[in-house]
């Protein structure tokens, strides 16, 4: 009798650790009631804004951080047409942490100032120098900037997605899986980012070349894509289009035609203009040279959009 | 020397008055914040932050020395002549020209005290961190005190044309607004054509260029060496000239003022 209490504490870890498997299927993934807090709630809207407004600042440093000091700013649409040329970055491998096609230094240089010597002493009393073909601090050293605006403000993606590049910089399997966990972590504290899981996807593939693991990652993606009406954000939205890329290309590499043909007929009718996924699905004659694919990837396109043959897959 | 001797007095003043105000209240609580922000900082450790400390420091050293120099300047005369305290000042043998440079240095000495305040307790907060400064932190140091010359001279002519208080915003727009209306009129200058330039040089020209004082990005990045000489003889010069052009502004208001 004594033994009661124990054995019914023993059968009821039994039956827990049982059921719990059952979790996914009978409570499927949600966005809880309180996500969108921020929408209606005064007070959370506020704290919100100043923990994203820390991060952004923090971002934006780390940025500077990486030029040693040295201000950039995207050109303008006038000066990109007037053929200014651009102050873009050597390639050294920072090309996943920045887009640095057509940037410039805030400073300006002294070609593009007409203010004479106050030009010239702003550029000796500011962190300044001719940034064309410019090279990177190493960002390593702005790894702890990472953790302190992901842990000021979890849900700030940008912050997971890049500090895992920086991990992952070191081209070692033991920095790959390390960067899967900090994405890990990342996907515990902002459950429905798409950036984030399609990242762990593209890890698997690129790095630890582990096709069916990035499968599940590049569905689940697909799926908070697809019951997400509000993938509207750039950044998201690019994650999705690449979450459709990179899944197409697995289920033709692990030879599932049918799946393939049918993310990437999925993917084409939310990104019409996608070429990888039209190459994908249309498979180019064998015979046509690599520099004709594309095009005839295009025409298939266009074709489809004038037969509107694809069905809207949202609907 | 007697002139010298009549600023001291008046200068002497300020700060007095400064103290008996407890403006000094006002310094001890940043210096507060800087230490609690110090040790938040402490909280998650300053390992590989070290540019960041050194970047928050010197942003924080330098809006919290805008703030004490305007306040500071923006109510010496504006107080003067309401409190009526003016009137036994200016019974004495003192022009009204003596009385402004008086509370404009006292001003500068105020500030600069404040300022240095700050660094010594900012620098206490790094070093407990171990955080090492290049030697170019001490020319960071002498041309922001330069700078807040030309803050306090601006801030002390804009009350002498208007209310403490609008002085005070409209000081803290130029001074916080520096950068951004440099890169604007340089910008709008670039794409507006040659023949428009000159009209944005000639107004960035006029505006206070206060954000040439600030050496902070090459003080918290590092390998950045110090500035050459020949930059801070030409930033003296122009702290002078500019800061003698606003005093002479609020002379000419201040000398026909009815009081």
């Amino acid at each position: 009798m004594r033994f009661i209490p124990i054995i019914a504490i023993i059968g009821s870890a039994a039956a827990g650790n049982f059921v719990k498997d059952f979790g996914p299927t009978i409570n499927p993934p949600y966005i809880p009631a309180n996500y969108d807090a921020q929408e209606t709630h005064a007070s959370t809207s506020i704290l919100g804004q100043f923990r994203t407004s820390i991060s952004s600042w923090l971002w934006l440093r780390t940025d500077l951080y990486l030029h040693n000091g040295v201000e950039m700013r995207q050109m303008t649409e006038a000066e990109r047409k007037s053929g200014m040329s651009t102050e873009d970055a050597a390639d050294d491998g920072h090309k996943k942490l920045m887009n640095e096609e057509s940037v410039l230094t805030t400073v300006p240089s002294k070609d593009r100032d007409f203010r004479g010597i106050f030009g010239d002493i702003e550029r000796a009393t500011s962190a300044y120098k001719d940034m064309h073909h410019h090279t990177h601090n190493d960002p390593v050293a702005a790894l702890p900037l990472f953790r302190l605006m992901t842990w000021l403000d979890p849900t700030f993606v940008p912050g997971w997605v890049q500090g895992a590049a920086i991990i992952g910089r070191d081209r070692s399997d033991a920095a790959a899986i390390k960067a899967v966990e900090y994405l890990k972590e990342g996907e515990r504290q902002d459950p429905f980012s798409v950036s984030i899981v399609m990242e762990i996807g593209e890890i698997y593939i690129t790095r630890l070349n582990n096709l069916p693991k990035a499968v599940t990652y590049l569905e689940q993606a697909r799926s908070m894509g697809k019951h997400r009406d509000w993938v509207s954000e750039d950044a998201e939205n690019t994650a999705l289009e690449q979450t459709y890329r990179w899944l197409a290309l697995c289920y033709r590499n692990l030879e599932q035609t049918q799946m393939m043909r049918q993310v990437a007929s999925e993917g084409l009718k939310r990104y019409p203009d996608d070429i990888v996924l039209a190459h994908v699905l249309y498979q180019p004659p064998a015979l046509m040279k690599p520099q004709y694919q594309k095009e005839w990837a295009r025409e298939k396109i266009s074709e489809q959009k004038s037969t509107a043959k694809v069905d809207d897959p949202l609907e | 020397m007697n002139k010298i001797r009549i600023w001291k007095a008046i200068g002497r003043g300020v700060l007095l008055e400064s103290v008996r105000r407890k403006d000094l209240w006002v310094i001890a609580i940043l210096g507060m914040i800087i230490i609690l922000a110090a040790s938040m900082l402490g909280f998650f450790g300053v390992r590989g932050l070290e540019v960041f400390v050194k970047d928050l420091a010197v942003t924080v050293l330098g809006i919290f020395s805008t703030i004490v120099a305007i306040l500071t300047s923006s109510r010496l005369l504006p107080d003067e002549i309401r409190n009526r305290t003016l009137y036994p000042l200016l019974a004495r043998p003192i022009t009204r020209m003596d009385l402004l440079l008086g509370k404009f240095f006292g001003a500068v000495a105020a500030t600069w005290i404040g300022f240095l305040m700050l660094a010594a307790l900012t620098a206490v907060a790094l070093l407990i961190f171990h955080v090492q400064f290049e030697w170019v932190m001490i020319q960071y140091m002498v041309l922001k005190m330069m700078g807040l010359v030309v803050l306090c001279a601006v801030t002390l002519t804009l009350s002498a044309y208007m209310t403490p208080q609008a002085a005070a915003t409209m000081s803290f727009v130029l001074a916080f607004g520096s950068v951004m209306f440099e890169q604007g009129l340089l910008m709008a200058g670039n794409s507006a054509g040659k023949g428009m330039r000159p009209i944005f040089a000639t107004v960035s020209d006029i505006l206070p260029q206060y954000h040439l004082f600030d050496e902070g990005s090459r003080a918290a990045n590092i390998g950045w060496g110090s500035a050459p000489i020949w930059v801070v003889l030409a930033l003296g010069t122009y702290m002078i000239f500019y800061s003698g052009a606003m005093i002479s502004m609020a002379w000419s208001k201040f000398r026909k003022q009815a009081i």
